[in-house]
């Protein structure tokens, strides 16, 4: 079977109005198969974005091909049913609530999809429980804090039951609870419901949570490993302008310091145990 | 410039079914010059609260004053110290109207009535504050930047205004490592040489520890800690009650101490946090 997305030599250039174009994507190879979970991580402006709207079709490549479940994005017949397969989740949830209520938001997707009245009112709930927002389903959306309203976002995706989730620094307004509430049930998604994720996001620890992790700079993907792997690369991170998650930053310090830790050491946990074994 | 909070309370919504108390009886002390963290969950009333202190906000009880003047008196007092106050917003790109960067950048500026030169320099300097180049940003369109590009453009046009108090919701949410470290240097710098009064609401605790004295802890809309930074931030019981996550440094040495080892627990950073493992386990002395 083919993987679930396949992009070839993407490449993406938009004009600016003085005549100069920009090239935001160029020479994008990647493949990710049915269920993985993908970190994507990278500085400001390295074109993460624009890579993530090329996943369902709301950039076609101006060079290069996409494939979204051996479905070319390219192709007008095909951009409602890449839609169907690929949810998005954006940095900025006030841009993407759209109705008065949380319930009637979250409902929205489903809706226009034509779903039957009594399933819609099922996924919804079960959208709502999955984010933690039961209490607030008769809530308009403007009242809520940033954290819910991304929540409610989240949900919405859900509601649609795609089966690849594209989240665009989803965490990135949100406060400790609602973070990791946010990863927690992506991860859940992934691993109970084998929803595909590609997760865009600055908070190394987060990538260190995903299965493979993606770097981009200046328009193209520059490493795709494991995290330990990428971690290994301190140097080479800081050098693109990422740094190591904390536990990670500590461990190679102590190393230099001539305490023999494992490579694999990514969580608290795993730098407890290295500690408490090595003296 | 000293801002006091004297039983501030806002309640959205009043006499309706959707009816929330925001803040509940806050009283503050700010004086000129603080570098202050301002953290709690989400809901904690952090947002209600800054937007009180650039008198966006008519409380429901109580009062703010700068420098002594409540903020909402009416007169050319008020109204000038209220222009010395500048609000970042969570989502700063929505402030964001105008047809190019420069413009955008220029616009706060220019309705102070300064004159074109003035202007131009302050606009380059704001750009170059928050790591962008003004001449390839300058004329390019808003809406052709990324997020986070976007962001340091809206953090600009605030800080072209001068400001003696500065309040940054959420500032670096989006923001690569990188420009992380660029920009709190050179805001942290300087906050130093003008003796501006810096607020940062964050729940990047790490960022927070590397830059303020004095973290303030807001949870249901009341003041539930302020002291300094070191105190608040290494007070796990505290953090874990108020929904907010313990330092990963911090939570690390409290484990290592759980599990018998004798360590320093208030060591908020990696290098703070690593220096005190060495030491503990021989590989140097302390303080070294």
């Amino acid at each position: 079977m083919h993987p679930f997305i396949v992009i070839e030599n993407l490449q993406y250039v938009y004009p600016l109005e003085s005549g100069e174009q920009i090239v935001a994507l160029r020479d994008v190879n990647l493949s990710i198969e049915r269920g993985e979970f993908v970190a994507l991580i990278g500085p400001n402006g390295s074109g993460k974005s624009t890579l993530a709207r090329h996943l369902n079709a709301l950039l076609i490549p101006t060079g290069g091909t996409v494939w979204v479940d051996g479905l070319r994005t390219s192709d007008p017949h095909n951009v409602w049913a890449v839609r169907r397969k690929v949810g998005m989740v954006f940095q900025n949830p006030d841009n993407q609530l759209v109705a008065t209520t949380v319930e009637e938001d979250v409902a929205f997707g489903p809706e226009n999809m034509g779903v039957p009245a009594e399933e819609i009112r099922q996924r919804v709930d079960e959208a709502l429980a999955i984010v933690g927002l039961e209490a607030y389903r008769q809530y308009p959306p403007q009242m809520l804090s940033g954290g819910q309203k991304q929540l409610v976002a989240i949900a919405g995706a859900l509601a649609t039951r795609p089966s690849c989730l594209v989240l665009d620094e989803p965490t990135s307004m949100l406060d400790p609870v609602g973070r990791r509430q946010v990863l927690n049930t992506i991860q859940r998604l992934n691993a109970e419901e084998g929803i595909t994720i590609l997760l865009i996001t600055h908070s190394m620890s987060e990538a260190a949570s995903a299965q493979r992790v993606l770097i981009m700079n200046a328009g193209t993907i520059v490493m795709d490993k494991p995290p330990a792997e990428v971690f290994a690369h301190g140097a080479k991170l800081q050098a693109l302008g990422l740094s190591l998650p904390p536990i990670v930053d500590i461990a190679h310090r102590l190393r230099a310091e001539g305490l023999p830790l494992p490579p694999t050491v990514l969580t608290l946990q795993d730098l407890v145990k290295a500690l408490c074994t090595s003296a | 410039m000293h801002i006091r909070v004297e039983n501030l309370t806002h309640i959205y919504n009043q006499g309706t079914p959707l009816e929330r108390t925001a803040l509940h009886e806050v009283n503050l002390e700010i004086e000129a010059g603080e570098r202050i963290g301002l953290v709690g969950p989400t809901g904690s009333g952090k947002s209600t609260l800054v937007q009180h202190l650039a008198g966006l906000l008519q409380p429901t009880t109580g009062r703010v004053l700068l420098a002594g003047t409540p903020i909402h008196s009416k007169g050319a007092t008020a109204r000038s110290l209220r222009l010395q106050v500048g609000l970042a917003f969570q989502y700063p790109e929505d402030q964001i109207f105008e047809q190019s960067v420069f413009r955008e950048v220029a616009f706060g500026p220019r309705n102070l009535g300064l004159d074109e030169t003035e202007v131009k320099a302050r606009v380059h300097w704001a750009l170059e504050m928050v790591g962008l180049d003004p001449a390839r940003i300058g004329p390019r369109m808003p809406f052709t930047l990324s997020g986070g590009e976007r962001r340091r453009v809206a953090l600009a046009s605030i800080l072209a205004m001068r400001p003696r108090v500065l309040i940054l919701d959420e500032p670096t949410a989006g923001q690569d490592p990188q420009g992380r470290r660029a920009l709190w240097e050179k805001v942290g710098q300087w906050q130093q040489e003008t003796g501006m009064t810096l607020i940062i609401v964050s729940h990047a605790l790490e960022e927070l520890a590397r830059l303020v004295e004095r973290v303030i802890a807001l949870r249901a809309g009341r003041v539930v800690a302020d002291g300094p930074t070191r105190e608040v931030l290494s007070d796990a019981r505290l953090l874990r009650d108020i929904g907010l996550d313990v330092p990963e440094p911090v939570a690390l040495l409290q484990a290592l101490r759980q599990a018998g080892k004798d360590v320093r627990t208030d060591r908020l950073l990696p290098a703070e946090a690593a220096a005190e493992i060495a030491s503990a386990w021989g590989l140097r002395r302390a303080g070294a």
